[in-house]
């Protein structure tokens, strides 16, 4: 692989609008702090503070993923096709279980309250449901990444590992502070 | 690295290289920076006209007390549209997507944009949400709430058609091309600058974009929240601006100005940005203080995102709050009175040669001076609460984004039309035309403050007789009849000078920037040999593109091996390495229209429709993806 000085166009690209991606939570998460502090109670209209063990642990799942997606990225860099593969097959396995668990908490919550219920359950899952909408197109990168890893390693695909990398970790950083004020009432 | 031949054979084969497809359909797959912009500009001056034309009839209805000419609901379209057609499809894509796309990577001296096809895609995003936005015109549902549309008026319960959901899905739409091309922008300035063009040396055109680019990336994001959240409450029942379930309607106002404000230094800072390229040309001398109007600039984009709240001053906020954004509102003044004097001083102390673009430039800087020193008013809380929702607002505004954001466009249409025509305008009508359009703009606009203060709130189709206000209408109406004669002949001189022009040279105006080292027009690999930089006025050091043209014969930096630019570092510019770079494409109109069917089954609320193209659209990136640069 060519050595460069400077991060590719590739991963600068994903920084700023990533960069654009934090500031849409930023503005989600703020909405959520106005509305508790604008609001008599919290939550709203009795319903019962969220439970703090399953977002934990989910998100310390996610954080771990990580790992894997770095290694990845370093073993690109060092144009180890297989171990790449294989890297980003472990960490797209563990964000897959994810978002799987993380369905079945949002559902099993839709059976408690609903997001025209009040104002609370309105901005509980719009702004759950907008992580859960980014980790899958996390997903649908990690996949399109393995498809092409397939035939080898390139200048151009070194770079998508590490651009797709940089997204993971984003996500991962945003996960960390949508679960904080998702259990913040308890 | 191909170093065989003369520097004729080279010039021939980078010719052969960066050709794209002829004819109509060359223009659908361009991946040209130049002609990408040429689209955006074409299209906003057509957007231009419409809200124009929307404009002319909202004054034509207040000529007169009690004039029948438009129905109230019409008057609300109409001042709807004009509003949300002026800012996000006129002013923002005209500066950046026309002058910035086209002008940008010629200053830096790149070959095209960091994201070649990633910027078409920007334009065929914008186009699909212009003629999205101008359908709810077309079948008579045009948003009807105000450019800012407050809820509760927006909402649901008061209104009920496809109007409001015409404002939000194609606001967001419209969204996703400024944000595309401001991370655009961000990247071609960190990484593709000519070598040697450290982070000091970039023109301060390039620095106002960069503001404009970095206040683009973090305040759409509260604007898509707002309207993705009003279209929940509005489709899928949830509360956040409805106050019975726990929401609030304020919610609405801080969102949307958290997006709001740093949106007007959005929309005049390629304004500053033009005026310190057309200054130093017809003044024959660098800007005074160049490093501080660098920091201005950005300083005017980073405080613009404190000040939201003044516009929310007579909504009962509490005095803690409004004294704060009082004092930031009072702040912001200092960054922008740093350029100001600069402009004043470069002109004082250089031989100014008052051309047309410069006439423009001039134009501007009265115009930012009355509204800016209207604006400082606003800041005091009292005064703010005795004006809002008055014409006293309405003038302010339109001083700053009609007199100080379009006067430089039009002066920067002029200054560059010869690098993109290879002509030259006519002098003589190009001045008069400054002169129209200057009288229009002042009699237009500057009784709006009277009649302000005399009391008519703004949005109002129409008023009674006897309550002083007959006349000033009157006068505002005819002057906005100059205006649009001035903006005629600007169009006019333009359209003829294209074809019958006197023919010029690659820089009829000794510019600074290296934008004029190109050919007029220039050609698709905008330079033969890549520049070496090593001042803000590249142009100025004739020593170094003498150097350049003898690099041509040896072969050097003219990279003709394939479809290539170079990268260079962020700060120093040092050049890091070659990149291949894309050439046309059909993806990415493909994909804005894959996109545009998103959001028309969302508006019709078609959720599974919609769901399915959006995975097209996914799998349109794939293939898009497929075919790399380095295999093209």
């Amino acid at each position: 692989m060519r050595q460069t000085r400077a991060l590719p166009n590739g991963w600068w690209g994903m920084a700023v609008f990533m960069a654009s991606e934090a500031a849409l939570f930023g503005s989600l998460i703020g909405t959520y702090f106005y509305l508790e502090f604008t609001g008599r109670q919290w939550p709203l209209g009795g319903i019962a503070a969220p439970s703090v063990t399953a977002p934990l642990l989910l998100t310390a799942t996610l954080v771990a993923s990580s790992v894997p997606m770095a290694l990845a990225s370093a073993a690109a860099r060092r144009g180890r096709t297989g171990a790449t593969w294989l890297l980003v097959f472990a960490a797209f396995v563990v964000q897959s279980g994810y978002l799987a668990a993380q369905i079945v908490e949002y559902t099993s919550d839709l059976d408690k309250f609903q997001p025209d219920t009040n104002a609370y359950g309105s901005i509980y899952f719009t702004l759950l449901g907008a992580h859960h909408i980014h980790v899958a197109v996390g997903l649908l990168l990690d996949l399109w990444l393995l498809a092409r890893l397939l035939s080898g390693l390139t200048d151009y695909r070194v770079k998508a590992v590490r651009a797709i990398a940089l997204y993971w970790y984003v996500v991962t950083a945003i996960a960390v502070f949508v679960v904080a004020t998702q259990v913040s009432p308890s | 690295m191909a170093v065989i031949g003369t520097g004729a054979e080279r010039i021939e084969r980078l010719g052969r290289i960066w050709e794209e497809r002829p004819g109509v359909l060359g223009w659908i797959t361009t991946t040209d920076h130049k002609r990408i912009g040429l689209l955006y500009l074409f299209t906003t001056l057509v957007l231009f006209a419409a809200g124009g034309v929307e404009a002319l009839l909202l004054r034509t209805q207040l000529i007169k007390a009690n004039n029948g000419l438009l129905s109230p609901e019409a008057y609300n379209e109409l001042f709807t549209l004009h509003g949300v057609t002026m800012v996000f499809f006129f002013v923002i894509p005209i500066s950046i997507g026309a002058f910035g796309n086209y002008l940008l990577p010629l200053m830096i001296g790149a070959r095209d944009m960091a994201f070649p096809r990633m910027n078409a895609l920007s334009f065929w995003i914008f186009l699909a949400s212009g003629i999205f936005m101008y359908t709810s015109l077309a079948i008579g549902d045009a948003p009807d709430a105000g450019w800012f549309n407050y809820v509760p008026l927006s909402a649901a319960r008061f209104s009920p058609g496809p109007n409001i959901d015409f404002y939000c899905l194609g606001l967001i739409f419209n969204g996703i091309a400024s944000t595309l091309t401001a991370v655009n922008f961000i990247v071609t300035m960190f990484k593709g600058r000519a070598p040697g063009m450290s982070m000091n040396r970039m023109p301060l055109f390039c620095f106002a974009f960069l503001a404009v680019s970095l206040a683009l990336v973090f305040a759409l994001p509260p604007l898509n929240v707002a309207l993705i959240l009003l279209e929940l409450d509005r489709q899928v029942g949830t509360h956040f601006y409805d106050v019975a379930g726990g929401g609030d309607p304020l919610l609405w106002q801080h969102l949307f100005w958290i997006f709001g404000h740093p949106e007007v230094y959005i929309i005049i800072l390629p304004a500053f940005g033009i005026a310190t390229s057309i200054i130093p040309t017809f003044t024959h001398r660098r800007m005074v203080a160049f490093p501080l109007v660098a920091l201005a600039e950005i300083l005017v984009a980073l405080i613009g995102f404190g000040v939201w709240a003044h516009h929310m001053f007579a909504t009962g906020l509490p005095a803690a709050e409004t004294v704060y954004f009082s004092a930031v509102s009072l702040i912001i003044v200092v960054p922008s009175a740093i350029q100001l004097f600069a402009w004043l001083t470069t002109l004082l102390t250089g031989t100014p040669d008052f051309q047309t673009p410069l006439l423009f430039i001039v134009g501007f800087i009265v115009f930012f001076i009355i509204g800016g020193l209207s604006g400082v008013m606003f800041a005091a809380v009292p005064f703010d609460q005795q004006v809002t929702d008055t014409y006293f607002v309405v003038a302010h505004f339109h001083f700053v984004i009609f007199g100080a954001a379009v006067f430089p466009l039009l002066g920067g249409l002029y200054y560059w039309f010869p690098k993109v025509t290879g002509r030259m305008y006519s002098e003589p009508v190009g001045k008069l035309s400054f002169w129209l359009s200057f009288a229009g703009t002042a009699i237009t606009f500057f009784p709006m403050h009277i009649v302000g203060l005399l009391g008519m709130p703004r949005r109002v189709y129409t008023y009674p007789h006897g309550l002083g206000w007959d006349a000033t209408n009157l006068i505002e109406t005819l002057g906005s009849y100059l205006l649009a004669v001035g903006l005629l002949m600007v169009a006019a001189n333009l359209a003829v000078s294209r074809f019958r022009g006197k023919r010029v040279g690659r820089d009829p105006f000794d510019g600074a920037t290296l934008e004029w080292e190109a050919s007029s027009p220039p050609k698709p690999y905008n330079f033969p040999v890549i520049p070496t930089v090593s001042s803000p006025y590249p142009m100025w050091d004739r020593r170094d593109r003498k150097k350049d043209e003898r690099k041509l014969e040896r072969g050097e930096m003219v990279l003709d091996a394939g479809h290539e630019t170079p990268a260079t570092t962020v700060v120093d510019a040092e050049l890091d390495e070659i990149l291949e770079m894309p050439s046309d494409s059909p993806w990415p109109p493909l994909l804005a229209l894959t996109l545009a069917l998103v959001f028309v089954f969302l508006l019709t609320g078609h959720w599974v429709t919609a769901v399915v193209f959006a995975g097209a659209s996914a799998a349109v990136l794939g293939a898009w993806h497929w075919k790399e640069p380095e295999e093209a």
